[in-house]
């Protein structure tokens, strides 16, 4: 029990990391990127054709870190003359074709097995502290980005980022730079996320195309619009939110018996409940961003 | 190349109904409805399971239809009609979450394995170079049908009219003594109707399975697109150019890149086709092919 | 004189409808020039094509030497111009001292904010200190923590003047200042747009109010259907022929005897 407990908490770091990630572009800058796992994906697979490649462990996270940043400069380019809707659809279809290139890349990318014995982060630890030294990771990495999340919406790049979202055409005739606004915001989110996937890669051992399957993004947006966009406390607290029931359902099952495909439509149903209820009872999400007042 | 034109025309057919309702609903919503492909799904189911149940399957299509609309007209009620007044991401975003909800109850209600409908094997007809599966012709058929009569609604009648005019400029309409909401009911009823009945169609080929929406979101949002959101009629030849560009790839003979006489590109890119194509229209014409006014940026 | 803002031969159309047709004008440091004419004579348009926000089909724009009429709306403001909307939108989830403080864009990088120092920390406090300044001239003090979209329509506008001067602009294009404004603060605000032009801002005002314009103005330029039909001093208006022939028909020319 105390095992599973920490690979709830290791879990919920993860995506912790990828929906603080988004939160940088979405809850911030107001982009609606609906192929955020694509950053995901690219830290995770550049873990996983390292290990083909024989790199060590932090070249790969390195390139994987790059290579979704490049991933984010052309998202960004995309969005420079769309509508914010238009936009998400783009991204959403930027995110599958990534899907679609490893699922049939069986040579460079293990095709739709995937590629598994990777490498992680604290092999270097005894197998039975291993569990514990990684939730201790994730917890450390979550709360340095979040620390850097709520500095940088406090700074001055964040204040700008709160005009593009609220109002463009103002931010846009008070000199920012619209495209560079929200390209750095794409930047940022796309190098933490990317790190979040090379992390869950080398915590499961393991990658497949089914890690940037599209309904990834959306869970990882219900913890941000229910426990709150625009804020680091609230993007956290949906995240524990969500990730216990996406980590508890199972627990249901063995108690009350159900099928295994119940417990994937329970899951899904219930976050899609929650999410449609916070919309519509509390659409700023549990914890709302707070105006901030300044001395 | 006759047979080539017929796959053409019968993918399209899949996409036309389905992009249509999309293209009116955004129209008159004004957001990107991600739950519709999921009517799609749920009329296939309920076409299906009412067929093997014994219903004729001409009342099984329409039952589905019916539904599907209905259902669309609940959830409008319900939540979009309150979402939408907070802007089109949280609408967007609401609609994914009534997405998800609709697959959890379809994959509780039935599981993940595909349902088929209980209809006779019939041999294809063989028209000359052509092959043809009489499932198909009777989708195609139907689906033309029913866009002559869409065609003829939105462009001939009084209610047409109403709607159009609700789309382009909503305040000056209800001025002019239109109700609003009774349209939107209507529109939303429409649409999904549309997307039911597609989705029972394309089931006569695939079966029904949970999966069906979601392999329909991205080539539907690219038809649509391409015609212009909001162009019901231009979300039609969307679905033309999208089945054409599929087709186009899994018959491209790539044989010349490789120095080989036969070579095809791997069926797994097929879908990844309409995606690459959605990317370039959206670069290229940000407001589809169709479209000349200004817009907000 | 020299001349700050020079338009040549501007033109616009949208969808073949001639809305600035050849549109000639200069504008010299610290002068105060209002722009006036009928309702759709062009007036919003201009002022939309000179910060950016329409693209001209034909004609120059030039700020201090410097071509504008290819240049983003950002680049423009970064040339020295700032501009108020007739209807300002101001943000839901930021305060009005917020929205001051972020209408200064200096250092605003990603990186210079991330890592913060000294240098950031100084840049910060001199906005604070500037943003201050600027609520208290623009009686704005009293409401500087509310939410920006919960002010009047009146206080909108000054916001949007005040958001304006964070950028030290050269030249301020203010889109109807007065509309919505109580008329006791209408007697201040043109004392405080005087003190701007004192300082050496040149001041472009569309404006419906001719009392306005009358006692703030050193020149007006009338539009009527996208061209310039006159330039002159308010005072001049109601007997300039044109003006009147602009006016009548849409208008009531009683509007121009209140400039007198």
């Amino acid at each position: 029990m105390f095992d599973f407990c920490l690979h709830v908490l290791t879990l919920a770091c993860l995506y912790g990391l990828m929906a603080l990630a988004l939160n940088l572009q979405a809850g911030y800058a107001g982009l609606l990127n609906f192929g955020h796992i694509a950053f995901v994906g690219v830290g995770a697979y550049a873990v996983g054709i390292g290990r083909l490649a024989g790199w060590p462990l932090p070249l790969s996270m390195l390139a994987g870190v790059a290579c979704a940043m490049l991933l984010g400069v052309a998202v960004a380019r995309l969005g420079r003359n769309l509508a914010s809707d238009y936009w998400g659809i783009a991204t959403l279809a930027v995110a599958e074709i990534v899907r679609i290139v490893v699922l049939n890349q069986s040579g460079m990318a293990g095709g739709a097995q995937g590629i598994s014995a990777l490498p992680g982060p604290l092999d270097a630890l005894p197998e039975t502290a291993q569990p514990l030294a990684f939730a201790v990771l994730g917890l450390f990495a979550v709360a340095l980005a979040a620390w850097l999340s709520a500095r940088l919406a406090a700074s001055r790049f964040g204040r700008a980022l709160r005009l593009l979202r609220e109002q463009p055409a103002l931010a846009s005739c008070l000199g920012y730079d619209l495209g560079r606004l929200k390209r750095s915001a794409t930047l940022a989110s796309a190098a933490v996320a990317a790190l979040a996937g090379s992390l869950l890669a080398g915590y499961t051992h393991f990658v497949s195309p089914d890690y940037l399957l599209a309904a990834q993004t959306f869970l990882v947006w219900s913890m941000l619009m229910i426990g709150g966009a625009g804020r680091v406390a609230g993007v956290l607290l949906g995240t524990v939110l969500v990730q216990g029931v996406y980590s508890f359902v199972p627990l249901a099952r063995d108690l009350l018996g159900l099928g295994s495909e119940t417990v994937g439509a329970l899951r899904l149903g219930l976050i899609g409940a929650i999410l449609l209820l916070c919309l519509l009872w509390r659409s700023a999400g549990l914890l709302p961003e707070r105006l901030r007042t300044l001395p | 190349m006759l047979q080539f034109l017929f796959d053409t025309l019968s993918r399209s057919s899949d996409l036309a109904l389905i992009a249509l309702g999309l293209s009116l609903v955004y129209g008159l919503a004004k957001f990107p409805n991600i739950a519709h492909v999921q009517y799609a799904m749920l009329g296939a189911f309920a076409s299906v399971v009412l067929q093997r149940a014994g219903t004729p399957l001409a009342l099984a299509l329409g039952m589905a239809s019916l539904l599907a609309g209905s259902l669309a007209v609940l959830c409008n009620l319900w939540v979009f009609s309150r979402l939408r007044r907070q802007g089109p991401a949280i609408a967007m975003i609401g609609s994914l979450a009534l997405a998800m909800i609709l697959v959890a109850a379809a994959l509780a209600g039935h599981g993940a394995s595909p349902l088929a409908y209980r209809l006779p094997l019939s041999a294809p007809w063989v028209l000359g170079p052509l092959f043809v599966a009489p499932n198909q012709a009777l989708a195609m058929g139907v689906t033309l049908a029913v866009l002559l009569a869409c065609t003829w609604l939105l462009l001939g009648t009084r209610q047409g009219r109403a709607m159009r005019a609700l789309a382009c400029n909503p305040p000056l309409a209800a001025a002019a003594g239109l109700d609003a909401e009774r349209i939107i009911h209507a529109v939303h009823f429409l649409g999904a109707a549309l997307a039911g009945l597609g989705g029972a169609l394309l089931a006569l080929n695939t079966g029904a399975y949970v999966n069906l929406g979601n392999d329909l979101l991205l080539p539907i949002f690219a038809a649509a697109i391409l015609g212009g959101l909001g162009n019901p009629l231009g979300a039609v030849f969307g679905g033309l150019l999208i089945a054409l560009a599929e087709t186009l790839v899994t018959n491209l003979n790539i044989g010349w890149l490789y120095g080989q006489p036969m070579a095809f590109v791997p069926a797994g890119y097929i879908g990844a086709a309409s995606f690459v194509i959605l990317l370039l229209a959206l670069l290229l014409r940000p407001y589809g092919l169709f479209d000349r006014e200004v817009r907000r940026v | 004189m020299s001349t700050l803002l020079t338009v040549t031969g501007v033109t616009k159309a949208f969808a073949g409808n001639a809305v600035l047709q050849g549109v000639d004008f200069a504008i010299g440091p610290g002068e105060i020039v209002g722009v006036i004419g009928p309702n759709g004579s062009g007036k919003s348009t201009l002022l939309n094509a000179i910060s950016g926000f329409t693209p001209v089909d034909a004609g120059r724009i030039e700020l201090g030497g410097a071509p504008l009429q290819r240049l983003a709306p950002h680049r423009i403001h970064g040339l020295g111009l700032a501009r108020t909307f007739q209807l300002p939108a101001m943000p839901e989830k930021m305060t009005v001292f917020e929205v001051l403080l972020a209408a200064d864009n200096r250092r605003h990088g990603f990186w210079a904010s991330l890592c913060g120092g000294a240098e950031q920390r100084a840049q910060e406090a001199a906005s604070r200190a500037l943003a201050t300044q600027w609520l208290g001239e623009l009686l704005l003090t009293g409401v500087r923590d509310t939410p920006a979209a919960a002010l009047s329509g009146g206080q909108k506008k000054l916001l949007s003047v005040g958001c304006a001067l964070m950028g030290n602009p050269r030249l301020l294009m203010l889109d109807e200042p007065t509309a919505g404004v109580h008329p006791n603060l209408r007697r201040d605000m043109v004392a405080m747009l005087q003190g701007l032009a004192a300082r050496g801002i040149a001041l472009l005002i569309v404006e419906h109010d001719m009392h306005f314009i009358g006692e703030l103005c050193q020149r007006c330029i009338v539009l009527d259907r996208g061209r310039v039909v006159a330039q002159c001093t308010p005072a001049q208006l109601s007997q300039h022929p044109q003006v009147l022939q602009a006016y009548l028909g849409s208008e009531h020319p009683v509007v121009l005897e209140a400039a007198v």
